[in-house]
């Protein structure tokens, strides 16, 4: 079963959820849980409200998969966008975003996660992290504090004390690097 | 702003970055340029890839139970399918807002039930003053009826070229008494008008006589009049009285008499 339904792409996957299909749901869960508790627990700093936010965001996979658009991006983006958004929504509804970016900048994210469950999502993860690790730092640091912080434009360049004009330069030339990085690691891997 | 400037926004809208100004603003050039949505959507695939840099945790094994749990619960609230799920659909919005639209009604109902109750109290009260009222008008118009039925009688009787007239005058007891009778020689047809009667007590009434000579007295009708003394009657004349009779009335008992037992009121003059 576990082989079978992993070959199912995740658009199949999300139609299935939108059918109302709970082992589409459970297979999603399975699938994606670990970067998506990642990714909030990176948020909230917090592994009981995280569970609580990965908790609401597969009620909204569940209730909004017809929502799902494969024409305006992946269903990994889907995904991650949901539980992004209930995270920061769930931050700046409960208490000092400022308390939590100090939390955060002492537990800079690690460069290299520990071995993950899901080889095609650990591969996938070994990638973005090995491409960010080619962007300067100053790059790097600018997309991570809007990432995972949900800062905008003035106020990463306020925290920073930096020009805007530089801050949306090194934003943009960090994502359009990042692009260019993965466009070309996917091209290595698959050669 | 060019397109090549809300180029140079896409990444930071990506990211959820920009500042409100120039986030609505591209978002306005994104509704008309596909171009800038097409780069746009391979810039979210980007930023999304941004998750793995997050160290790699686990959620708990109960999270897993749980979000199944909240499935199965919305999914019993939701779903059209099984009966064991019909209490709990029976709980959802739309039979509230029935239930509710039925207490309204209910209590709309019994408001109406109320007014209509006070109003057909009323109502009682006003059909039984209008019965009174056309009762009271249809004796009046059996009067009028019987007016004109006595006034066309009259008429007739008086334009008839058989028509003869009898006076009657008071006697000792009602000296101001005065009648007229008019009789059809052929039919009998009489009628008779009077004035100046006394009022009687609520048990007498006045009689009328016929007394043909050689006879008995023969009794007529039965009458009162009005507070003014005033009476008119129609009365069939016998065959016997035709001729030469003399007319009396008398006071008589209420039921009237076969015999006068009365006195004499108004009486013709013998011939």
């Amino acid at each position: 079963m576990q082989a079978e339904t992993s070959q199912i792409s995740d658009n199949d996957l999300l139609k299935a959820i939108a059918r109302g299909d709970e082992a589409a749901l459970t297979d999603c869960y399975d699938r994606y849980r670990l970067i998506l508790f990642s990714l909030i627990l990176r948020i909230l700093h917090d592994r009981h409200e995280a569970e609580d936010v990965l908790q609401e965001v597969f009620l909204q996979v569940w209730r909004r998969a017809k929502d799902f658009d494969e024409s305006r991006g992946r269903a990994f983006t889907w995904l991650v966008t949901i539980a992004r958004s209930r995270a920061l929504d769930r931050v700046r509804a409960s208490g000092s975003r400022a308390r939590l970016a100090t939390e955060a900048e002492a537990n800079p994210p690690d460069r290299v996660g520990d071995a993950a469950e899901d080889a095609v999502r650990s591969e996938e993860a070994a990638v973005v992290r090995q491409a960010l690790a080619e962007l300067p730092e100053e790059q790097r640091r600018t997309l991570l504090m809007a990432y995972f912080e949900g800062l905008t434009q003035s106020e990463i360049a306020a925290r920073l004390g930096d020009p805007l004009g530089t801050v949306k330069t090194r934003m943009r030339s960090g994502l359009m690097k990042l692009r260019e990085l993965l466009r070309e690691q996917t091209r290595d891997r698959k050669h | 702003m060019t397109h090549n400037d809300y180029q140079e926004l896409l990444a930071a809208y990506a990211l959820d970055a920009l500042d409100p100004v120039e986030s609505r603003a591209l978002g306005e050039h994104l509704s008309s340029c596909v171009q800038c949505r097409q780069e746009l959507v391979t810039l979210r695939d980007t930023s999304a890839l941004l998750a793995h840099a997050a160290t790699t945790q686990a959620p708990g094994d109960h999270v897993r139970a749980q979000i199944l749990a909240s499935v199965r619960a919305e999914a019993a609230h939701t779903r059209p399918a099984q009966v064991v799920q019909m209490p709990a659909r029976a709980q959802t919005s739309w039979p509230n807002l029935l239930r509710l639209a039925a207490a309204i009604a209910f209590v709309a109902l019994l408001a109406g039930v109320i007014v209509l109750w006070q109003r057909d109290t009323r109502l009682q009260g006003e059909v039984a003053r209008l019965s009174r009222q056309v009762e009271a008008q249809q004796s009046d118009l059996e009067r009028d009826r019987d007016l004109m039925t006595h006034q066309k009688e009259a008429l007739a009787l008086l334009t008839s070229t058989n028509t003869k007239k009898i006076e009657l005058n008071g006697t000792q007891v009602a000296q101001n008494a005065r009648a007229t009778v008019m009789f059809d020689e052929k039919t009998g047809r009489a009628m008779l008008f009077t004035q100046g009667l006394p009022a009687l007590a609520a048990d007498k009434a006045y009689e009328v006589w016929f007394i043909p000579k050689g006879h008995a007295p023969m009794p007529g009708k039965v009458f009162t009049v009005d507070p003014s003394g005033h009476a008119m009657i129609t009365d069939q004349m016998p065959p016997e009285a035709m001729n030469n009779a003399v007319i009396a009335i008398t006071i008589e008992p209420k039921s009237g008499s076969a015999a006068p037992t009365g006195a004499i009121y108004l009486a013709s003059p013998a011939s």
